[in-house]
């Protein structure tokens, strides 16, 4: 979601996908079509302030690591219309990514203060210490840690008055589909919080679509 | 009255006079006159294909066969090197000559050459080859190998059975010739007509390897024959790799010094040897300094003019083929700007066209990072006008293209390529005469139509869907598949009028026939399709109760009777969808899933539970979750069927499931069976 302006800085570049060895578990509740929605907490020292959120998962592909999707935000102040970003998404999965970003303005310690802020990160913390959780085993945890990054505006220009600079340290929990994340932007408000939950348009239940590249 | 000729139209009679007189040269008893008769001939017709396809009309074939018969009759060592030369004029590179040869007869004639002056019998060829002829003998041997090997360069040529001992023996003698012309010749009938593993290994067993690793010392011509020969005996036979790479310590790095060759020939021909090599056997040439080598020379060797630039195109295809890290250093040497290059340059021939635009199809198949160079340096709009060239190998492979560019996600989800410059022609194909066109445009609507955006309207303007429908239709199933698949991913997410427009084009009974459909694959996109018909808003469920709910009705046969998981998984993903809606819906699904049971036979949904697919379980389990939703009034109801048909039971034993997902649905499904309270959890 993107959040002001508050200096100007170029979004960083992702680099390409990388060569993958095995694939973590599937969660079907993370799969191409699903949808969330909640709100992120954008309060400053001079107000509270909190915008709904909508996000749908667009492509997964386990192998690589990679996880992309658009972001909504419903009620931002300056904005006529809903925002609309497309973010892509590492996997920690020690694989392709370990729970050091390595780039993005984000160093060892902004990592791992981000991290701690959810409750499910406490038994990697030690090894996570030591060298990133390299070789921490993932693979039948019922939590799936990330890094959301936008990387472009779908549904506005880039004059739009705000930044997609930061990105989101994120926790899917794959029993219930619920998603917590915190936005990392050195120039904006710290650990603003997002709050999703998996939504199922009025259902009882829930719906899974999906489609295959060829 | 009579009237002067016209000079062009006298210089025309004059030519056919001439052109005449000739083919009675040919048939003269003067040996003298016959012979330079042939010689003329052969050199009219040298590299002339006009010429050729003239005397051929004339009827030249047979007169020169009469004429290299009658030579080898009388055992006249200038006649039979002339009409053999001239033969094999008439095949070179040219498909009706070769035929008119063979017609002629003259084939075994040619053969009886190789050993000259004893022609007596094909049986004594090899005992002849063996030993050194005289100077003219060795002329006439090298003439009808000449010849054989202009034959056997062309698809036309009598395929070479291996497998007979005698013919075997035959091969070897022309390898272990002396001659040249003869070792190429054995060289021609290999690459002409080794086509199975069996042949394969006939030859490996043979010693043809070895014969071939020697060749590769000899001279130019030499060299290139035995490249090429021994890429035909190891392609995809794992067995004649390891042979060869363990045979010689020099055998492969042989090739490797071939590939620094002079001639770009031979280099190009190396390269192919070793792509064939690691493609058949991975676990060779794996060093990054080879690999690195491999993309930088056929980089280099597209820049070739000729035939060499055009085949290095496709060998660099088969290189990049489905691995990831060739892709990166193709990607690292600036791959991709060399072969927009290429594609910018006019009139390019269509094969060159094609072998460049597959090249950028392999390059962009796996890597973001390709594709999103491809579009930068908007190669999409010079890929987008080859949807319209002529050749129909052009257009295939400019969909190709294009559908690897298409799985980029970022740029689908930007809407990049769902726009009218690239939509229009991309449906112009779906009618296109040539099915192989057809398929490959399907691919790449496939792609193009998953579109995130609002953007699939413009999809059905162009009269896209009306297409993809009618080709759903299709007697051919490949055809059938591929636009089922472009409906499936139509199908996504699209919102209540799109849907709408897919499914009164479609209709429920032809849905509900696709579903039933003979091929396995047919029927997965099917019901892939109603999975995503029945997806997002609750009215759309309503779709599968049309018509008495055929559809549905089908798709409960179908998963009744299905052996593959992956039918198991749409059709269940279907039930689930439509178990999340109301109680109606619910119900529905109650009755789909226990009709079986009430027949007195085992529950579909019993089998995938147990199933060995994790996926398979997962989707059944979320079938299950959804009918007991603890919202939903009648879920206390259908929980009390589910566990009397032993599902309930079932769903106990899994609560230890190898795979994560199935154990947390499992729990989920325990939970709610215990809020409703079934009085047995």
């Amino acid at each position: 979601m993107p959040v002001r302006v508050v200096e100007s800085s170029a979004p960083s570049q992702v680099s390409g996908a990388n060569s993958g060895k095995t694939s973590p578990p599937a969660c079907t509740l993370l799969s191409v079509g699903q949808a969330f929605s909640g709100t992120q907490n954008v309060s400053s020292l001079q107000k509270d302030e909190a915008w709904r959120v909508n996000v749908r998962i667009q492509g997964c592909d386990l192998e690589h690591g990679y996880l992309c999707g658009t972001m909504e935000a419903l009620n931002v102040p300056m904005a006529d219309t809903p925002v609309v970003t497309f973010w892509e998404g590492e996997i920690v999965d020690t694989i392709n990514y370990t729970f050091f970003t390595g780039k993005w303005e984000a160093t060892p310690e902004d990592d791992k203060k981000h991290w701690d802020k959810f409750p499910s990160f406490s038994p990697f913390k030690s090894q996570v210490e030591i060298d990133g959780g390299k070789n921490v085993d993932l693979s039948n945890y019922p939590y799936i840690f990330m890094r959301w990054k936008e990387q472009y505006f779908v549904n506005v220009g880039t004059d739009c008055g705000l930044t997609i600079a930061g990105f989101y340290y994120v926790c899917f929990s794959c029993s219930d589909g619920s998603i917590s994340g915190f936005y990392y932007d050195p120039n904006s408000s710290p650990f603003q919080k997002l709050e999703l939950k998996s939504t199922n348009d009025g259902r009882s239940g829930f719906s899974f679509s999906s489609y295959e590249l060829q | 009255m009579p009237t002067p000729a016209s000079p062009s139209a006298s210089a025309s009679s004059s030519h056919r006079r001439a052109s005449s007189d000739l083919m009675v040269r040919i048939g003269s008893a003067d040996s003298e006159i016959k012979l330079r008769a042939l010689r003329e001939l052969k050199n009219q017709i040298i590299g002339n294909r006009t010429k050729k396809l003239f005397f051929l009309k004339l009827g030249a074939v047979p007169a020169v066969s009469c004429a290299l018969a009658e030579a080898q009759a009388q055992a006249q060592a200038d006649l039979l090197v002339q009409s053999a030369a001239a033969l094999g004029s008439f095949a070179c590179g040219f498909d009706a000559g070769v035929r008119a040869v063979l017609d002629s007869g003259a084939f075994a004639n040619l053969v009886a050459l190789l050993s000259f002056p004893d022609n007596k019998s094909f049986k004594t060829v090899f005992c002849a080859l063996v030993s050194v002829p005289s100077d003219k003998n060795a002329v006439v041997v090298d003439a009808g190998a000449r010849s054989l090997r202009m034959i056997y360069q062309s698809k036309r040529a009598p395929k070479y059975d291996f497998l007979q001992e005698k013919n075997m023996e035959f091969l070897l003698s022309l390898l272990n010739s002396e001659n040249e012309t003869v070792t190429g010749l054995g060289a021609s009938i290999i690459i002409h007509s080794c086509e199975t593993v069996v042949e394969q290994k006939a030859l490996c067993h043979a010693g043809v390897l070895k014969k071939l690793t020697s060749l590769l010392e000899g001279s130019p011509s030499q060299k290139d024959a035995s490249l090429e020969s021994l890429a035909t005996i190891i392609k995809k036979n794992p067995e004649a790799a390891s042979k060869f790479v363990s045979e010689s310590r020099r055998a492969l790095s042989s090739v490797i010094d071939l590939s620094k060759d002079r001639n770009p020939r031979t280099r190009l021909l190396a390269c192919m040897c070793l792509i064939v090599i690691r493609n058949t056997s991975p676990c060779h040439l794996q060093d990054i300094g080879i690999k690195t080598k491999l993309v930088y020379l056929l980089l280099e060797l597209l820049d070739d003019p000729g035939q060499v630039g055009e085949e290095a195109s496709f060998a660099f295809s088969s290189l990049l083929a489905q691995k990831e890290d060739l892709q990166k250093l193709a990607f690292e040497a600036n791959a991709i700007d060399k072969l927009h290059n290429h594609l910018q340059k006019h009139l390019l021939q269509p094969r060159r066209y094609q072998g460049i635009l597959l090249a950028l199809a392999e390059l962009c198949s796996k890597l973001e990072s390709c594709r999103s160079r491809f579009l930068f340096l908007e190669v999409l709009k010079l890929v987008t006008d080859a949807l319209t060239h002529e050749v129909a190998d052009v257009r295939t492979a400019a969909c190709i293209c294009l559908r690897s560019v298409s799985r980029s996600i970022k740029n689908l989800s930007a809407g990049r390529f769902m726009k009218e410059m690239i939509v229009i022609p991309l449906v112009q194909l779906l009618h296109d005469p040539s099915t192989s066109v057809q398929v490959a445009a399907l691919g790449a609507v496939s792609n193009i139509v998953v579109d995130f955006t609002t953007a699939k309207s413009t999809f059905l303007q162009c009269g896209g869907l009306k297409l993809l429908v009618q080709l759903s239709k299709s007697m051919d199933p490949i055809l059938r598949l591929n636009a089922l698949w472009g409906l499936r991913n139509l199908m996504f997410l699209a919102d209540n009028t799109c849907k709408e427009g897919i499914f009164l084009e479609l209709t429920a009974p032809s849905l509900s026939s696709l579903i039933c459909d003979p091929e396995p694959f047919v029927q997965e996109q099917a019901l892939a399709l109603v999975r995503n018909l029945v997806d997002g808003c609750l009215e759309s469920i309503e779709y599968v109760f049309a018509e008495d709910g055929i559809i549905l009705d089908a798709i409960g046969r179908q998963l009744q009777s299905t052996s593959k998981a992956e039918i198991g998984i749409q059709g269940m993903y279907v039930l689930s969808n439509i178990a999340s809606g109301n109680e109606f819906h619910k119900e529905a699904v109650m009755h789909q899933l226990l009709l079986q049971v009430n027949n007195g036979t085992q529950a579909f949904i019993l089998k995938f539970l147990q199933s060995n697919d994790s996926q398979l379980r997962t989707a059944a389990i979320w079938t299950i979750i959804n009918l007991t939703f603890p919202s939903s009034p009648g879920a206390s109801s259908r929980v009390v069927k589910l566990r009397n048909a032993g599902i309930v039971s079932q769903i106990k034993t899994m609560v230890n499931d190898p795979c994560v997902d199935v154990k947390l649905r499992v729990r989920t499904a325990l939970g709610q069976f215990m809020t409703i309270g079934d009085g047995s959890t």
